[in-house]
């Protein structure tokens, strides 16, 4: 490399190194000039199913409201600013914090030493408990120790998630929002959901099929979070939260949200505790103790990848002759299917099938549903795999299998499919891998595979690195033999004949 | 054993047969020469319903069947496959099964369609292999053999099926000119054997030595037939005499 060149190359990296240092320098300066240089608070939360926290208005959808909306307002006006939501998945909020798409977290976020422990949090603004919500015509069940042998829901990240992991004999299920669990309360799949007060007043009180159960427990604050370096921003919002505690503003807002109880008096003198040192990052130990977890949840990802594949491989045979050989209407209905099931988003069928299915009267549990979510998903592309795979083996073949007498099915069975196998392999191997790493999705529907139970043991140990890289490996693990297992397939029956 | 009458057929209403009629007693090897784009490969496809006529009756062996439309019932569609079983085609691209062994491309029909155990139709293959000189390439996959020699697999496929006539369509068409010989000469044995044979060749050497009788397709209709040495040696039409002297002098058809 010549001396122009490498001055050229230095100059293109310096010029590449001043957005990341300009980044670099605004992470570090405190958040609350910032906020006020822009006038605009960002605040982080999630608006699905977030009622009463904040949630798009019924009467006027494109506007948010929610106790935690007005906070914010409130909030805002005290810094002399206006407030803006961000919305973000809830489970994954702090992260999101960490990578600065908004200033501060406000939306249920619990007063815990592991929070304490990732980000700074303020005073805490409403004082919570844990409910336990059951059908209104169930009995029993109206503490922790009675929910053993019988499942319960909570929400994905949340203390009651916590609490129910603690309980042994307990089968939890996480889902990502508050309308689900209820919904599969109501659809029997679950006996009981365990959650935070306001939710349950907002969602489970009016609802005449559920009841509470039991006294709330549990209790604990919400509070706001932000950087742990944002300390003026940290002392701006514990000032603001104290005068609103004080002057009334907060008992007005959750009055009219129905949440105001006698617990909330504790807020005005709230003494905060010494916050918590930093502790140390996991060690190997706990880190391998992350290993049999993880193992256990590829154990579920594989059976779903390939009892999902059999389906998929088998519908799309179906498929795909109809949609050849069928009668007309039913020929239309083939490719109609094809190009909705490919059309839309596997999300949206796995929601149709797991949430919309029960409306009909037809209740499969998680697995089932993922299964068939997936295989039915997965039909459609191994329909046109197979399609293109038929359509490329020359006509001659099929006019020599009828001059000898042998019937369209026979022509099929033993001249057109086995050698548009041979075709077919290479795409649908490669299907197979991406199933693997589709079932990630299905953790939506409550199925705790690889990817969730990555969620799970990289949030709770703030170990995104370490957990993930584990947890890649996995994947690549299982992904690898396979591919190496359709070359050696496709190698072997190249081998044969051409 | 073959009766066509009033045959004809269109493609985009491009009249490509316009009413064929023609007549062959068992054992007698017919041979249809002409330009291309005469029609003569459209009617040998007609003949084992390869393609559908619009129109016109085809009878072999005393099975017809009408022109006119695809076959809708059951009882139409058997109709149809007792025609093609008494008539076994050989293609010009040879057309064997990639995927199976010579053995297996032989067999395959026989076990399928007529019900013959795997060590019946096993023995036939052999008989057929030994006729066509290929007895030692029972294991080997068509994508191992000259074109010669898949054609010769391809003829044992067709009489494996026990016809009682045999089509070849330009069977040497496709092959360099120092392998149509072992072709040709597995054509001139079954016509000594007394094979009903109808064949569209250019090879005009093998019309004259073979050939009971010669037709001479021009512009979908059969322009001139008769025994080879009168449609070779003194054509009634000009264009038949203009087609067989660009023929001698070029040594094989256009």
């Amino acid at each position: 490399m010549n001396s122009s060149c490498r001055r050229a190359v230095r100059r293109i990296l310096l010029i590449g190194l001043v957005p990341l240092l300009w980044c670099q320098a605004l992470q570090a300066a405190d958040h609350l000039e910032e906020i006020r240089h822009r006038g605009l608070l960002r605040w982080g939360a999630d608006a699905e199913g977030g009622a009463p926290y904040v949630y798009p208005d019924p009467k006027h959808p494109e506007r948010l409201i929610g106790f935690e909306y007005e906070l914010a307002e409130e909030l805002a006006a005290k810094l002399g600013v206006k407030a803006v939501m961000v919305q973000n998945q809830w489970d994954q909020l702090i992260p999101a914090l960490d990578r600065g798409n908004f200033d501060i977290i406000l939306n249920g976020l619990e007063l815990t030493v592991e929070n304490q422990q990732r980000i700074a949090m303020t005073r805490p603004y409403y004082a919570y408990a844990q409910q336990l919500v059951t059908r209104s015509d169930t009995q029993g069940l109206t503490n922790l120790t009675t929910l053993n042998g019988h499942s319960v829901g909570v929400l994905s990240g949340s203390v009651a998630e916590r609490l129910l992991k603690e309980q042994p004999g307990t089968d939890w299920k996480s889902y990502p929002g508050n309308v689900e669990s209820f919904q599969d309360l109501k659809n029997r799949r679950i006996d009981a959901v365990a959650l935070d007060l306001p939710i349950a007043l907002h969602y489970a009180r009016p609802d005449s099929a559920l009841k509470f159960s039991g006294p709330p427990f549990a209790p604990g604050f919400y509070a706001i979070g932000v950087l742990k370096q944002d300390t003026n921003l940290l002392s701006a919002l514990n000032l603001a939260i104290r005068q609103l505690a004080a002057d009334g503003t907060l008992e007005r807002i959750y009055r009219k949200y129905g949440i105001w109880d006698e617990r909330q008096q504790t807020l005005k003198d709230f003494q905060a505790p010494a916050t918590m040192a930093t502790g140390a990052g996991p060690g190997l130990r706990q880190r391998l103790g992350y290993l049999p977890l993880l193992l256990k949840a590829a154990v579920t990802t594989t059976e779903l990848s390939v009892l999902a594949m059999a389906v998929a491989v088998v519908a799309g045979l179906v498929v795909v002759l109809v949609r050849l050989y069928g009668a007309g209407p039913l020929r239309w209905l083939a490719r109609g299917y094809v190009e909705v099931v490919r059309g839309t988003p596997l999300l949206i069928q796995l929601f149709l099938i797991y949430y919309g299915l029960p409306e009909l009267g037809i209740r499969l549990n998680a697995f089932c549903a993922a299964i068939l979510g997936l295989g039915l998903n997965y039909a459609a592309s191994e329909a046109e795999n197979y399609r293109a795979g038929i359509q490329s083996i020359p006509h001659g073949q099929t006019e020599a299998a009828l001059a000898l007498g042998m019937t369209r099915w026979q022509t099929l069975q033993q001249v057109v499919l086995p050698q548009a196998a041979r075709v077919v392999i290479p795409p649908v191997t490669n299907d197979f891998i991406a199933m693997f790493k589709d079932t990630s999705i299905v953790s939506v529907i409550t199925m705790v595979e690889l990817t969730k139970e990555y969620g799970f043991l990289a949030a709770s140990n703030s170990d995104y690195i370490v957990v993930g890289l584990m947890t890649a490996s996995i994947y690549f693990g299982l992904s690898y033999p396979a591919s190496l297992c359709a070359n050696w397939l496709e190698n072997r029956l190249r081998h044969d004949h051409r | 054993m073959i009766i066509v009458e009033k045959l004809s057929k269109s493609f985009n209403s491009v009249p490509v047969l316009q009413g064929i009629d023609h007549a062959q007693r068992q054992g007698q090897a017919v041979v249809i020469i002409g330009p291309s784009g005469c029609g003569k490969s459209t009617f040998l496809r007609c003949l084992n319903q390869l393609e559908l006529a619009d129109a016109g009756r085809i009878t072999i062996d005393s099975v017809t069947i009408e022109g006119g439309h695809p076959p809708r019932t059951a009882a139409e569609r058997d109709r149809q496959r007792q025609l093609r079983l008494r008539a076994g085609m050989v293609f010009q691209s040879f057309n064997l099964f990639p995927h199976l062994t010579v053995l297996d491309n032989i067999t395959v029909a026989p076990r399928v369609v007529q019900d013959v155990t795997a060590e019946e139709a096993e023995q036939r293959a052999r008989l057929l292999l030994r006729k066509v000189g290929l007895e030692h390439k029972t294991g080997a996959y068509p994508a191992q053999l000259s074109g010669g020699q898949q054609q010769r697999v391809a003829i044992a496929r067709a009489l494996a099926m026990q016809p009682k006539v045999m089509l070849f369509d330009e069977p040497t068409s496709a092959l360099d000119p120092e392998l149509r010989e072992e072709v040709l000469r597995v054509m001139r044995g079954l016509a000594e054997e007394g094979m009903t044979m109808l064949v569209v060749t250019h090879e005009m050497q093998f019309a004259r030595e073979m050939a009971d009788q010669v037709l001479f397709f021009d512009g979908g209709l059969i322009a001139e037939s008769g025994p080879p040495e009168q449609v070779f040696g003194s054509p009634l039409q000009e264009r038949t005499r203009e087609f067989v002297r660009r023929c001698n002098s070029n040594g094989r058809g256009s």
